[in-house]
């Protein structure tokens, strides 16, 4: 049976521990203290961070041990082209190394692409890709600058996805937004419109959207997001979007609404109604 | 005293080691073997030569199936299986079947069951593509490949590169098995040592979390591969196998010695150090006798510590892997170890029971 107990606390920093520092001569705790290696302005959000996703319920559950095998990494899309690695990461938090950890996740946590290769050949049973997925959300969470950096250019994204459903639309696949596609990108881009109006689906010719979701579905979804803390982490980190979202929001129940409204009263007929909130 | 008499399942190491002890102690075996020849896994697979001392399989079997077989105390069953033991008394009335379906039965005082393990069958690690890409092989094939002398790549010729890759199908726990094989990392090594024998041009390199040739064998074998034949090791357990140009195997793996420097590199051949299950001759055997299975799926001795040959039911004692990854020797020590205990039975009528001893400080 595993110990919880046991289970809460991993093991101190060994470089924090290693005595050849005191043979060498006496440093002063200040420069012993591996968080020295932290701008010490950053000190103290560095461990907040850290603690924070240590006691994250999930936490102990994803991580479980690591036999330094490196299955994670070699099977790795991301590790392929940037100094990146899961092992590193599994590593790091072993250890208990709260300087790294504090490095990884202002950098290198971003390079994933999420794919679970790793989770799903770790021969210890790490969830990986869900470990990484707890430093990002403790990222945007605590709105560190390189979260805000990174969801930038998604500004986009995240706005079709929450207010359409669609996530990536065919008019996004530009070669400057998607380096690491390559070719493929330049070539889809250059006649997206001919493509786009070759599938045979009417609402389909445009590229702006991926698909419709109809009024009631577009105000289902923004309200799953907002009901589950996705809006309130986006406020931190990007206001404007927040603003601009709920805005969104408020307008289209306030449409949908009215609509209800109308139908009970008997004031609408059926082919009145909108089958999409796009034609509205 | 009427003529005691003792089964025996499974003609490997174990059971042959523990059939010739019995008759050495004046009692009579019923030896079944699911084969037609006797040897077990070590037969079967034709091993090559055995480590850490290098000489062939046959100059350690051989004699030891020629005092069984040889032996008009041993009455053998080949190509049967046991069917069921109830008891009576203390002792059995087991039925034996043999590959027609005829059911004979037996009186025996107690039961030996050596029926031993099975190698994991690599398959299962679909990203290892074995049986799908060319030239990817188990140590459990080229043990063959070397006894018969055919250690050559599909295009007929010798490999000039090889991988080793260990651990396969062990400490693992997507394959649900989380223990160490224990004799792979040997194997392996001593395979190594072989293929460089025969091919010294070659490059062999060993892809590995730990080497484990724990005791005397550290430096007849780990030492040993790199001061006489230069083996490469490479720290690092490989991801997956691609089919490269001209019938070679490329590898994908980190070598982790070097953070984040991942490895993609061809071979000629790659060889899997696929590890030990149980097995589903010796699950029929254990369903057979009533016996427990301990957590990793191996049949349970009644004290692992104290008792290590004995079963959890009353008269049947084990020896070998199906208690769990062993070694040839270890086998056949078991098997004298468990002889000893199924004399004392069937004589004298011991057997101990794990008494619960109060310990203070724990
Ligand atoms: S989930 Fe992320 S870390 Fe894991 S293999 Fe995929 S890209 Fe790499
Ligand atoms: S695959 Fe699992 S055990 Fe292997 S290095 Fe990665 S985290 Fe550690
Ligand atoms: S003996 Fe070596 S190869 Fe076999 S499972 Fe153990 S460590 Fe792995």
């Amino acid at each position: 049976m595993v110990n919880k107990a046991l289970l809460s606390t991993l093991p101190d920093d060994p470089r924090y521990l290693d005595a050849s520092y005191n043979v060498q001569g006496p440093l002063p705790e200040e420069d012993r203290n591996l968080l020295s290696n932290l701008k010490p302005e950053e000190r103290e959000l560095a461990k907040q961070f850290w603690e924070a996703v240590k006691s994250d319920f999930r936490f102990n559950e994803y991580l479980r041990g690591c036999l330094n095998c490196g299955v994670c990494t070699s099977g790795c899309p991301a590790a392929k082209f940037y100094d990146f690695g899961p092992r590193e990461m599994i590593q790091y938090m072993m250890r208990n190394e709260v300087d790294k950890i504090w490095e990884f996740v202002n950098k290198k946590v971003w390079a994933c692409v999420q794919c679970y290769t790793c989770s799903m050949r770790c021969p210890f049973n790490n969830e990986i890709a869900g470990l990484i997925m707890l430093l990002r959300e403790y990222a945007v969470k605590f709105a560190l600058p390189s979260a805000k950096e990174v969801l930038a250019p998604y500004r986009r994204v995240l706005l079709t996805v929450i207010t359409m459903g669609n996530q990536v639309t065919p008019d996004m696949i530009q070669p400057d937004a998607f380096p690491d596609w390559g070719p493929q990108a330049v070539e889809e881009s250059k006649n997206m419109d001919v493509y786009r109006k070759a599938i045979p689906v009417d609402l389909l010719q445009r590229t702006d959207i991926g698909w419709h979701s109809s009024l009631q579905t577009a105000v289902e979804i923004m309200t799953i997001f907002i009901e589950s803390g996705v809006l309130d982490s986006i406020k931190k980190i990007d206001k404007d979007l927040y603003d601009m979202i709920m805005d969104i929001y408020e307008e289209r129940k306030q449409t949908l609404e009215e609509i209800k409204e109308k139908w009970k009263k008997g004031e609408l007929k059926e082919e009145d109604l909108p089958d999409s909130w796009l034609e509205l | 005293m009427a003529q005691e008499k003792v089964l025996v399942i499974g003609a490997g190491p174990a059971g042959l080691s523990a059939a010739r002890e019995l008759t050495n102690l004046g009692v009579d075996v019923i030896l079944v073997e699911r084969e037609s020849y006797l040897g077990g896994t070590p037969k079967k697979l034709k091993y090559s030569l055995l480590f850490p001392e290098l000489r062939p399989a046959s100059e350690v079997l051989d004699p030891l199936i020629k005092s069984v077989e040889e032996n008009s105390n041993v009455k053998i069953y080949k190509e049967s299986i046991v069917e069921g033991a109830k008891s009576e008394g203390n002792g059995f009335i087991v039925s034996i079947k043999d590959k027609n379906g005829k059911v004979t039965t037996e009186k025996v005082g107690a039961i030996i069951a050596a029926s031993g393990f099975e190698h994991f069958d690599s398959r299962r690690k679909y990203e290892y593509g074995y049986g799908i890409i060319p030239n990817i092989y188990q140590i459990s094939d080229v043990e063959r490949m070397l006894s018969e002398n055919k250690l050559v790549t599909t295009k007929g010729t010798p490999p000039k590169r090889v991988a080793i890759l260990l651990c396969v199908g062990s400490r693992d726990a997507t394959v649900g098995n989380t223990y160490c094989s224990r004799v792979c990392c040997a194997v392996s090594i001593k395979q190594a040592m072989e293929i460089k024998q025969r091919i010294p041009d070659a490059v062999v390199h060993i892809y590995y979390m730990d080497i484990r040739t724990y005791g005397l064998m550290e430096d007849k074998l780990y030492w040993k591969s790199q001061l006489e034949y230069r083996v490469g090791y490479i720290r690092g357990r490989i991801s997956e196998f691609m089919r490269g140009p001209d019938d070679t195997v490329v590898i994908k793996g980190e070598d982790t010695m070097n953070l984040n420097r991942a490895l993609v590199v061809p071979y000629d051949m790659v060889i899997l150090a696929n590890g030990m299950e149980l097995g589903l001759g010796s699950k029929q055997v254990a369903k057979a006798l009533g016996l427990e299975f301990e957590e990793h799926g191996f049949v349970k001795p009644l004290d692992p510590d104290r008792f290590p040959v004995l079963s959890t039911r009353k008269g049947v004692f084990l020896a070998g892997a199906i208690t769990g990854p062993k070694t040839i020797s270890d086998s056949i020590t078991e098997g004298t170890a468990a002889a000893i205990k199924a004399y004392e039975y069937v004589t004298k009528g011991v057997w101990e029971e794990p008494v619960k001893v109060q310990v203070s400080s724990h």
